[in-house]
């Protein structure tokens, strides 16, 4: 017997495979309650068997009926084409854990657990090992009927495609996160370099001074051990700026930790202080103490910061009637969020602009790509935050990001690619 | 004995601060250091100062400021510009404006050698 279906076709098989209705009126009582059902017809049956069918191929989705306590299961045929198994075979939730990848059939079966142990309901996403990688999205409820409390309704939907696109997606806005940085790191070369060079002419002098002292007689041995010191120490800064640079600019896949704020900040102003100094602009850092620690991507946290510190710096870039002043801040919001924030004393924006900022390829710049506040926009909607431009009550703008201490939990639209699969599971309140 | 010549370093940059005077004493200058150009000029060490090691970039008034400021004084301190920018324009700017030299970080304990005996009229 074939569990596919397709309209118009006379041979349509039933939807529900080894579903007995009666067990199902045992399960819940009389269907209807206070009367007889309406007559119905076995064309008209069959009728409505082929129709759900081919609404099941056209969502992916399989219907399942199951009791926690004697483990029978009943399921529609989409489920048997999602886990490619023979629809002869009775299913249980064991066979179909031969289907699970090895990799979350712990998660699988722990579900399973806590189901037996009656909790209201269930949802998960799991991989199948079949012959192509599938991802399913599992959601079952108990019965909140008056029978049997074992039995539980659920779906499970093929996911696969919609998977695979949201990590082409993911990809595509990685990359693009990517060549914003290296659009940035050339803005910044010169800030670089100078990083890089202060310490190598400290090299220079020190282990210079070394040889002088050593070639001096007596050779005084304990200055000539201090400047081996300062050699080593400023070979140790210059190894430190190289490690901010690779880390921040490198390329890389997104990582989930946890960020102390007001580091990242620091290492970012830390990267293009003397690039500011160069712009003429004073920069003022109002970091919050106990500032609590956020789940997120430290490095694209830090290329959002990075952004709106260039942007501020260049919004200032022809302003000369006023101080060129950029003030970074980080707070603690009420219900478990931080913020920073990056306030500038440049042209501002009009009004109207408010939106158009973030767009990306908007520039009012001649040099700039127009994707830093797009990106970074997208990189903290990742972390499930919010970022906004506001205009001064005074002249110049300020740029504001707001997240969650928690940081994102399940989701698809991360911008790490080649995250793997994230697993979730609620226990649905029984209603 | 007489006093050694006064060599002033102006540099935000600490690191720098801690190592080159020895360098420069080795040379047989005495050194005193500051980490701004507004440190230097609150200080005793102008009228003191037989040449200036003078950073460019930096918080608050930048080395060429500091030069314009001590010519509208009307002191006339032979300046060695240093820097991590490797600015050529700037350079020859800072040159014509009067300075002895403008060394490149980093350099040479040679290179600040000859430009200090430039500075001090040294053969």
């Amino acid at each position: 017997m074939s569990q596919s279906t397709c309209s118009g076709s006379n041979q349509t098989a039933p939807v529900w495979s080894g579903f007995d209705p009666a067990s199902l009126s045992a399960t819940f009582g009389a269907p209807c309650p206070g009367g007889r059902p309406p007559p119905v017809t076995f064309s008209a049956l069959q009728h409505h068997d082929a129709l759900l069918a081919e609404i099941e191929r056209l969502s992916s989705t399989g219907g399942f009926c199951w009791h926690a306590t004697t483990g029978e299961m009943t399921c529609t045929g989409e489920v048997y084409r999602i886990f490619e198994l023979d629809a002869e075979v009775p299913l249980t939730l064991e066979l179909l854990g031969t289907r699970v990848h090895p990799d979350d059939l712990p998660l699988f079966n722990d579900m399973i657990g806590r189901a037996r142990e009656n909790t209201g309901g269930f949802e998960c996403q799991l991989r199948l090992r079949t012959e192509t990688a599938k991802y399913l999205q599992l959601s079952a409820r108990r019965s909140d009927g008056a029978g049997d409390q074992s039995l539980y309704f659920g779906a499970i939907q093929d996911v696969t495609q919609r998977r695979q696109s949201e990590e082409a997606l993911g990809n595509v806005r990685c990359e693009l996160a990517r060549l914003a940085r290296v659009s940035s790191l050339g803005s910044l070369t010169a800030s670089i370099a100078h990083e890089i060079n202060q310490p190598l002419a400290g090299i220079i002098t020190n282990a210079s001074t070394c040889l002088e002292i050593l070639g001096s007689d007596p050779p005084d041995l304990d200055a000539a051990r201090e400047t081996a010191r300062r050699t080593i120490r400023d070979t140790e800064r210059a190894c430190e700026v190289i490690t901010r640079l690779r880390t921040l600019f490198g390329k890389r896949g997104g990582k989930t930790e946890s960020v102390d704020l007001n580091g990242a900040a620091r290492e970012v102003i830390a990267l293009s202080l003397s690039d500011l100094h160069r712009r003429r602009v004073t920069l003022r850092a109002e970091l919050a103490d106990d500032l609590p620690l956020v789940t997120g991507d430290r490095v694209q946290l830090q290329q959002v910061i990075l952004n709106l510190l260039l942007n501020a710096a260049e919004a200032m870039t022809l302003i000369e009637e006023r101080p060129r002043q950029l003030v970074i801040c980080t707070a603690s919001e009420a219900a478990d969020r931080v913020r920073l924030s990056v306030q500038d004393t440049g042209v501002g924006f009009e009004p109207h602009d408010t939106q158009r900022l973030f767009e990306p390829f908007y520039t009012t710049k001649s040099g700039g790509m127009g994707i830093g506040l797009s990106v970074s926009r997208s990189i903290i909607e990742s972390h499930d935050g919010r970022l906004w431009g506001e205009r001064n009550a005074g002249p110049g703008a300020t740029f504001t990001f707001s997240i969650p201490v928690r940081g994102p939990q399940c989701n698809g639209h991360n911008l790490g690619a080649g995250r793997a699969f994230v697993h979730t599971e609620r226990h649905l309140r029984r209603t | 004995m007489p006093v050694a010549t006064l060599v002033s370093i102006v540099d935000d940059d600490e690191s720098l601060r801690q190592s080159l005077p020895s360098l420069v004493e080795k040379f047989g200058f005495r050194v005193r250091t500051f980490k701004s150009a507004e440190e230097f000029l609150a200080s005793d060490c102008l009228g003191q100062t037989a040449c200036l090691i003078l950073d460019i970039a930096m918080p608050g008034m930048s080395g060429p400021e500091l030069q314009r400021e001590l010519s509208r004084r009307g002191q006339k301190i032979p300046i060695v510009f240093i820097t991590g920018e490797r600015d050529q324009v700037l350079r020859q700017q800072l040159l014509a404006g009067g300075a002895v030299e403008c060394l490149f970080k980093p350099f040479s304990p040679a290179a600040l050698r000859e430009a200090l005996n430039s500075a001090l009229g040294v053969s």
